[in-house]
């Protein structure tokens, strides 16, 4: 380029030169210097042209060649509309696919988390062998803090709730009360106001609150004159210090955020209690050059020392680390990769059926490209030229595959759990845009290169000597286009496989027994959180009140309040002794999950009753402690015994005075932390002999249980106008979000899988088509010699079979591989499922015959005397 | 229509000024207008050249890279391109002068087939 510039800087110069040079000579030979000068321009000739002439030697011909060949490409497409918006089509559904995938690939797995440095960010838990991951216990946590030296920060993150008044519908917000460093640990400045100081860590410090940027902008506004003003939170005064931006993103759900020291002070038991494990989260930053391993191997000794230190609490307790962007894609990565893996092979597939309609239509332009390359021209200039135009046929399939795409993200925004994205947005951006142009150019290579080096290879030249009878392709392309239809069945058989395992898994997952009847229930949760329901007895009222009120409400078949709803997030664990039972070590109690419930919330629930009774309105503060257990639990400790009339306390035996609960009746195992997950053991007590001021209300109606949720509503606010009711699902809801990830992967994975299927199938066809179109003259022949139309039909029939049986071969083959990667996500069968290999082996080799059978029928009709008649 | 005797000029074909310059800087270097000038003193003026054309043709070659460009000045102390011959050119005009040869000898052959 910069050769260019220098040669033709001094053209003008040059020629000015020559001109002169010129003159001077005619002046020389007698001229008069007008004349000489006219003369010598006219020798010259047109300076203007010349100029242009030069210029052109050095322009940049390729670029032209480009502009020549776009041109072209566009003009053949054009002749071709047939052709061009089956391939486009095909492409847009196979690009359309991919950005769609990526920009969910990308908004969970690969966008930058809005922190600085997110990488050396790590979410800490304890584990305890009889749950699996818990929270964290504040004094843990600030050991953790002071013994570690491969974090150089750590900080605490508790969440709570309040209840939001004063507005037209109270409602319950989601806090989190944080360590002083938490933002400023993370790189995240408020919005506005200040980050939270030092001192505001120990209990005592008075109430203050950072705002999250959407309640600031839907309850205030967006009154830029916020900091400094209050807001009242359950009947509490906060002082607003400041806005989050709007960008920031947490693990947990955060309308706002408060000093920990705020929390310290309302729950100094929990603060102080090394066994309280409840929603404390701890995030810590790794000191600069500690990797992860090294981290680890660090906490788990801290942990290992607080075991031993603290038995009680802390036996067998260790210490989980994860990098955070796991903690925030958790469950939902295995699904979007295998997504991602399956809409690559869509394009694949997409890809393969393209390069096949070039190469038919590449059959009747070989003569075109034999003469040109006769004529001289360079092959390397004639594979260029057939790949723009195929780059054009792939830019134009990116177009409209954005738009599907766009489509496409509205609808898999819709399909997944939206707190399985927790909090990412999922939107086409510079990034899936970048993708797809990356997409088009590579399946424009894909699908253009192998027709193109095809139909230019030497020995086409043969095609004009020959006459070339309708462009009949030698063995070398049919034998590509085999290839590429078999490439097509296999990839189609893998990702049938996907979603045959998919819905089979979905299938075996519907048809778990989850303990319960989630029909016509609906579920809705409160939390008292005011002065007025600081003693018990007032918290009882609100409860009795609420149930009388609400089973009389028409329609209205039972209802009962409870801690602790199955598929819900909320959990009460406790370790309980059994009487007699001789004592573990403390980590090694039973750790059942507790129910504290009304009457009635078994038998609205439709959980079975196996032995004994269930809870009355009896069973109340003054009466005998009572309680219930599962079946689970009645197996495990009274193996050989009834339970009923055995009793269980709460905590180890030293608690005292120990109190003890009468075991009354024996309930159905329940799976209450999803269908997938094994029952655990649970025992129930009575609600009015365990107080509680956060429950559930769970209501089974005579018809749609939704519909009662106003009335509800009214019923509870008739008692106090400021409780908000939240959380508020049926129980089918909630089933069916348990395994919204599955169903997700299902529907999409079928989606894709089908698609292939439907382009596999076109392929075969075409190739099957195209071959009898071919072979009409040998066809010919053989019925001629008295070949039955039988066997003609199986012939043909047969090579379609081949190659899908070759195809479906290779496919197994893929699968077995590839299936064993979705296997988290499968349920109750093996990735090898023989059923499901079968059965859509079957299912694909009908598909073929199915396509095979159009040409089958053409090659029977065929007539021999027209076919022996042509040439 | 000027009086003086015509000499019958003849156009360049295609390609052949290219091979035309190459053998003028066999001699040596130059610039333009001297170029132009050997072309037709050395075919006795029958060539005509539009000596214009000489400097895409140029340009050509130095993209080619058969002949390099340097400043100087000329004869009569004025600044000047001088075109010169490179090692690549010298046996580019080799190939050519052969090729051109062959397809002169060809080409009279067919018009004088009796010769």
């Amino acid at each position: 380029m910069w050769r260019r510039k220098r040669m033709l800087k001094e053209l003008d110069e040059d020629i000015r030169e020559h001109i002169a040079r010129e003159t001077q000579d005619n002046i020389e030979r007698g001229m008069s210097p007008e004349d000489a000068r006219h003369a010598a321009m006219r020798k010259f000739g047109n300076v203007t042209q010349v100029m242009e002439e030069t210029r052109e030697v050095w322009s940049v011909v390729w670029l032209n060649q480009l502009l020549a060949d776009i041109r072209f490409g566009l003009r053949m497409l054009r002749k071709n509309p047939g052709f061009t918006a089956v391939a486009v089509l095909t492409l847009a559904l196979g690009i359309g696919a991919n950005a769609a995938v990526f920009s969910v690939v990308y908004a969970v797995l690969l966008r930058p988390l809005p922190y600085k440095d997110p990488s050396s960010l790590i979410v800490l838990n304890e584990t305890t062998p009889m749950v699996g991951t818990v929270s964290v216990s504040y004094p843990n946590f600030l050991d953790w803090r002071d013994q570690s030296h491969t974090f150089s920060e750590m900080a605490a993150v508790r969440g709570v709730g309040f209840n939001l008044a004063g507005v037209t519908q109270p409602e319950n917000i989601s806090g989190g009360a944080v360590s002083p460093n938490f933002l400023s640990m993370l790189g995240v400045r408020p919005f506005l106001g200040r980050d939270f100081d030092a001192s505001e860590e120990k209990a005592g410090t008075p109430p203050v609150i950072l705002l999250s940027y959407s309640l600031w902008q839907s309850h205030f506004g967006g009154d830029p004159n916020i900091v400094g003003r209050t807001i009242k939170l359950d009947d509490r005064s906060f002082t607003i210090v400041g806005v989050l931006p709007s960008n920031y993103r947490s693990l947990d759900k955060t309308d706002v955020m408060l000093p920990i020291g705020v929390w310290a002070t309302d729950n100094s038991e929990d603060a102080k209690e090394r066994g309280s494990r409840g929603d404390l989260g701890v995030i810590g930053r790794l000191a600069t050059g500690v990797s992860l391993t090294k981290a680890r191997a660090e906490m788990e000794g801290i942990a290992a020392r607080l075991a031993t230190e603290y038995p009680a609490s802390n036996d067998r307790f260790g210490v989980a680390l994860q990098p955070i962007r796991d903690a925030f894609v958790s469950d939902i990565r295995p699904a979007i990769l295998v997504l991602f893996g399956a809409v690559m092979f869509v394009l694949l597939i997409a890809c393969a059926n393209v390069a096949n309609l070039f190469l038919v239509r590449g059959a009747s332009r070989t003569k075109e490209v034999a003469l040109r390359i006769a004529l001289g021209a360079s092959r390397g200039r004639i594979i260029s030229q057939m790949l723009t135009e195929s780059f054009v046929l792939a830019v134009l399939g990116g177009v409209l595959g954005l738009a599907l795409a766009v489509a496409g993200i509205g609808g898999m925004s819709r399909l997944i759990p939206a707190d399985m994205l927790s909090g990412a947005t999922v939107n086409l951006n510079g990034a899936v845009l970048l993708f797809a142009a990356c997409v088009v150019a590579l399946a424009s290579f894909i699908f253009g290169l192998a027709p193109a080096l095809h139909s230019t290879k030497p020995d086409v030249q043969s095609e004009l000597k020959e006459g070339g009878r309708s462009g009949s392709a030698g063995a070398g392309q049919s034998q590509l286009r085999a290839a590429l239809a078999t490439a097509e069945i296999s990839l189609a058989l893998i990702l049938l496989v996907g979603a045959g395992l998919m819905m089979k898994s979905l299938y075996r997952l519907l048809a778990v027994d989850p303990g319960f009847r989630p029909d016509r229930v609906l579920k809705l949760e409160m939390d008292l959180r005011t002065q007025q329901y600081s003693k018990d007895p007032a918290v009882l009222n609100f409860w009795q009140q609420v149930l009388e009120k609400v089973r009389v409400l028409p329609g209205v078949e039972a209802a009962a309040v409870g801690t602790a709803v199955p598929l819900t997030d909320s959990h009460g664990r406790a370790d309980v002794t059994m009487e007699g039972m001789t004592a573990p070590a403390p980590g090694n109690y039973p750790h059942p999950d507790v129910h504290i419930i009304s009457p009635g919330f078994v038998e609205t629930l439709g959980i079975p009753l196996l032995r004994g009774r269930t809870f009355t309105d009896a069973d109340d503060e003054k009466a005998p402690l009572v309680g219930m257990i599962n079946a689970m639990t009645a197996k495990r400790f009274f193996p050989k015994e009834d339970p009923i009339g055995k009793r269980f306390m709460f905590g180890h035996p030293s608690t005292d005075p120990p109190k003890w609960y009468t075991i009354v009746g024996v309930v159905g195992d329940t799976r209450l932390y999803g269908l997938a997950n094994p029952a655990r053991l649970e025992v129930y007590v009575p609600f009015r002999q365990n107080p509680r001021s956060y429950m559930a209300l769970v209501v089974k109606s005579g018809a749609d249980p939704a519909a009662l949720t106003s009335a509800i509503r009214e019923a509870v606010q008739s008692i106090d106008k400021d409780q908000p009711l939240f959380a508020i699902s049926t129980m089918k809801e909630l089933v069916s979000n348990s395994v919204a990830t599955r169903r997700m992967t299902l529907v999409l994975l079928g989606l894709f899988s089908g698609l292939a299927l439907v382009l596999g199938a076109i392929g075969i066809y075409g190739v099957i088509s195209y071959s009898v179109a071919q072979r009409t003259h040998e066809i010919g022949i053989r019925m001629a010699l008295g070949a039955p139309r039988r066997d003609v039909f199986r012939l043909v029939v047969g090579q379609g079979l081949e190659l899908a049986g070759i195809g479906i071969a290779i496919g197994i083959a893929g699968a077995l591989g590839l299936a064993r990667l979705m296997s988290s996500l499968l349920y109750g069968i093996s990735a090898t499922d023989f059923e499901t290999f079968a059965g859509v082996s079957i299912l694909l080799a009908l598909v073929a015959l199915l396509a095979c059978f159009i040409p089958a029928q053409r090659a029977m009709r065929v007539d021999p005397t027209v076919a022996l008649r042509y040439e | 229509m000027s009086t003086k005797e015509e000499r019958e000029r003849i156009e360049l074909l295609q390609g052949t000024l290219d091979l035309l310059i190459l053998r003028t800087l066999r001699l040596g270097h130059a610039h333009g207008h001297a170029i132009a000038k050997a072309i037709e003193f050395n075919s006795d003026e029958v060539l005509q050249v539009e000596q214009g054309s000489l400097y895409p043709a140029l340009h050509r070659l130095i993209k080619r890279g058969w002949i390099s460009v340097e400043e100087g000045t000329s004869e009569n102390n004025r600044r000047a391109k001088f075109y010169k011959l490179t090692l690549k050119g010298r046996r580019q005009l080799t190939v050519e002068t052969r090729k051109w040869d062959k397809l002169a000898g060809a080409i009279a052959r067919i018009l004088r087939p009796s010769e």
